[in-house]
């Protein structure tokens, strides 16, 4: 795979299997950091592993000048605009692993390593996520993490993976069904995620 | 309708056992409105075997009954589409009747496939393989249902070699059915029958319900059937050709074919007795006697019998009610039951015995067969006894066909009638019985038990379906087929002559129905397309 020619989402902040953060500069944020987007980072010592996520959080950090500049009255259009475009603000990205990738294919489970810090993190291609997303089995990851707003993101993710098929409505019925199994215990919950992906 | 060559994935087993059947939980794809109880089902094993098995129950179930609480609103198209199959599931029961092994050998069932094996609908090999293909022995006789392209075919042997039961309510085509398997038998030659036609329902054309005309066995095989009456008026009328008239003589009439009148004409065991005495007293007589007997008489019996006079009086009363039949003469003037053992025998012809007008008296129904039955009967013993070592004088087997069957089958009177007698000897003396009846119940439990083949439309009496499915392997599952069955075209054969029990819509009795009897190279209807159809 050739992560060149894909776009940047960031660095490696920290890590562990279950995901990691990655930061980027605010100036280069873009489509492939929505919510919901899916993203790759190689892993520990292994330039042929990747782990594969989905963004669950896009947080913008602020500093003492930013809260300073927030309070202020009558600040020039200039200052904000050069606060914004060059001042390092930084913006960290928050990915939950949904699986990852070797030399042998896709495998929707945790990771067996984090990616080192500082590692390139990348948004997968249309061809990854809809390899990836064929077997449909990174959803009971989703919606089993605890720590994430799982409805809503699982339902981010098939929006954009829907968006890669031509026929939307028959890929949305089929994860519909999936989901419908995987949530048999808690129909308000499935009604909820059937809700939020009805085409 | 779905293509009949290829199997169509139903579902895949997901419990149940041998002797509840098999759960099979079905595709989200499959229509539960689209199968129906008594459909063939075939589970494919391993190694190339198959579970031949019936759809006995279709259910509706959940992976989480909360959602019974709160539906989801199915009026949404993606929403039904996730829901159906998923949390909301059909499932069939399906009961193993048959395996076949790789080699296509059919053998009983003895064990079930393994979890989440794929079942399919029967496709037209498959029913081939169980039910055999038509031939001299085989007749086609209708179709499963779903299958319409595909033939079940009765083991005519086995038809006639016990007696056969046809059973269903009134109105659900029992005079069809029956007529369908007298074809056949008479068409291949396997049996000859006497039918003791009450409704003049098989020997000549009658108007089926829907108003065509359909042919007798005399029109369809003129040198196999032949047509005696009671009523020659009647016959004549109809246009039907009889070759002779049928007259018992009072003189001929037995103390045992009266005592067969017990329940019919409320005689009591003191009356029965009565006759056997007269029976001693005056000789082959004593009927035309009592029936003309004047006080001076009756009292000459009380004073040098033991019957008492109010017996007497009663008794004669009864059978003063002969006098309004025609076909009963002073003295026996005909050899009928002798013309008729020759029609059967000698000749190989089936004979009708058409009733007329009095075919709405079951006391002279019943009065006729059974006389004519006990002294052919008799005749067959006779005839089974002089060829015993030598089979080629053999009689050819018997097939008796009676309507109204628990009236002579019922318990009170089964012991003592011939056709008790038949019923259970079964083929011993190569006589067999037709019996065609709406309340199965009512038939003596012992002689049910010998009917070899049951042929069954709908029956929704829970005695009637007890009675009906008393002894059948898989009852259970079959009771849920039979109260379902529509109320015409669909039958369900269980028993002797079928593999297994089979629902069935039969064969039209059409035109195609006679060029397939009739042409001798052909028994193939299919290409069929025009002539009048009617339906039972």
């Amino acid at each position: 795979m050739n992560a060149n020619t894909e776009a940047l989402v960031g660095r490696v902040l920290r890590a562990s299997t279950r995901g990691f953060d990655c930061g980027a500069h605010s100036r280069s944020i873009g489509d492939h950091h929505n919510f919901g987007a899916f993203v790759k980072a190689p892993i520990t010592n292994d330039s042929n592993t990747y782990a594969v996520g989905l963004i669950y959080k896009v947080e913008i950090k602020d500093d003492q000048l930013i809260s300073e500049l927030v309070m202020g009255e009558l600040v020039p259009d200039n200052i904000l605009r050069d606060q914004r475009d060059n001042r390092m603000i930084p913006v960290e990205i928050k990915v939950l692993n949904v699986g990852y990738y070797d030399r042998y294919g896709f495998v929707p489970s945790l990771p067996p390593r984090p990616p080192m810090s500082l590692a390139d993190v990348w948004e997968c291609t249309p061809a990854e996520v809809d390899s990836f997303t064929h077997s449909l089995d990174f959803m009971r990851l989703v919606l089993g993490a605890a720590e994430v707003p799982s409805d809503d993101l699982i339902a981010a993710a098939l929006w954009y993976t829907a968006s890669l098929h031509e026929d939307r409505v028959a890929f949305m019925t089929r994860a519909g069904r999936r989901l419908a199994r995987e949530l048999s215990h808690d129909l308000k919950r499935l009604a909820h995620v059937l809700s939020l992906i009805r085409p | 309708m779905y293509d009949e060559q290829s199997p169509k994935r139903l579902g895949v087993v997901v419990g149940g056992s041998l002797s509840k059947g098999l759960t099979v939980k079905l595709e989200a794809s499959e229509s539960v409105e689209d199968l129906a109880v008594g459909r063939y089902v075939v589970v494919h094993g391993a190694a190339g075997k198959r579970f031949f098995c019936m759809l006995s129950d279709i259910a509706l179930d959940n992976t989480n009954p909360a959602v019974q609480n709160n539906p989801p609103d199915m009026s949404d198209a993606f929403l039904r589409a996730v829901y159906m199959g998923t949390i909301a599931y059909a499932t069939i029961t399906i009961t193993p009747m048959l395996l076949i092994d790789e080699n296509g050998q059919v053998m009983p069932v003895k064990t079930i496939p393994p979890h989440f094996t794929d079942a399919y609908s029967a496709t037209e090999q498959d029913v081939n393989d169980v039910f055999g293909r038509e031939d001299d022995k085989h007749f086609h006789v209708g179709a499963p249902l779903e299958l319409q392209e595909t033939k079940i075919n009765l083991n005519l042997k086995k038809l006639a070699e016990r007696s056969i039961g046809v059973f269903g309510k009134s109105g659900t085509g029992k005079s069809f059915l029956t007529r369908v398997l007298l074809c056949g038998l008479v068409a291949r030659g396997t049996a000859v029958t006497l039918i003791f036609d009450m409704h003049n329902d098989y020997g000549w054309e009658v108007t089926s319900e829907n108003g065509y005309n359909v042919k007798g066995l005399r029109q369809l095989f003129p040198e196999k059937v032949t047509i005696i009456t009671l009523d020659a008026e009647s016959s004549k009328r109809r246009g039907a050709k009889y070759d002779f008239e049928v007259r018992l003589g009072y003189d001929e009439i037995q103390p045992e074919d009266v005592a067969l009148l017990r329940v019919t004409m409320n005689l009591s065991d003191a009356m029965i007795d009565a006759c056997y005495t007269l029976n001693k007293l005056w000789g082959s007589a004593w009927v035309r006697r009592l029936i003309n007997a004047s006080v001076d008489d009756v009292q000459y019996v009380v004073d040098n019998s033991n019957i008492a006079g109010g017996t007497l009086n009663a008794l004669q009363r009864r059978l003063q009610r002969f006098e309004r039949w025609d076909f009963l003469s002073e003295e026996s003037i005909g050899e009928s039951v002798q013309k008729i053992v020759d029609y059967l025998v000698n000749q190989r012809k089936s004979v009708v015995l058409e009733f007329g007008r009095y075919g709405n008296e079951l006391e002279a129904y019943m009065l006729v067969a059974n006389y004519l039955t006990r002294r052919i009967h008799q005749k067959y013993v006779e005839l089974m006894e002089k060829s015993l070592g030598d089979d080629g004088q053999k009689p050819p087997n018997l097939v008796i066909t009676i309507e109204e069957a628990h009236k002579f089958l019922e318990p009170q009177v089964a012991n003592q009638t011939t056709f008790g007698i038949i019923a259970r000897e079964m083929r011993k003396y190569n006589v067999t019985l037709l019996v065609v009846d709406q309340r199965p119940s009512a038939i003596d439990e012992e002689v049910m038990s010998q009917i070899g083949t049951r042929v069954t439309a709908l029956l929704d009496n829970e005695r009637d379906i007890n009675a009906v499915l008393n002894g059948v392997s898989g009852a259970a599952s079959l009771r849920q087929v039979l109260a379902r069955l529509e109320t015409k075209q669909q039958a369900i054969i269980m028993g002797h002559a079928v593999p297994m029990p089979v629902v069935m819509r039969p064969r039209n009795y059409d035109e195609a129905f006679y060029n397939a009897l009739t042409s001798p190279s052909s028994s193939d209807t299919r290409a069929f397309s025009g002539g009048k159809k009617a339906r039972f």
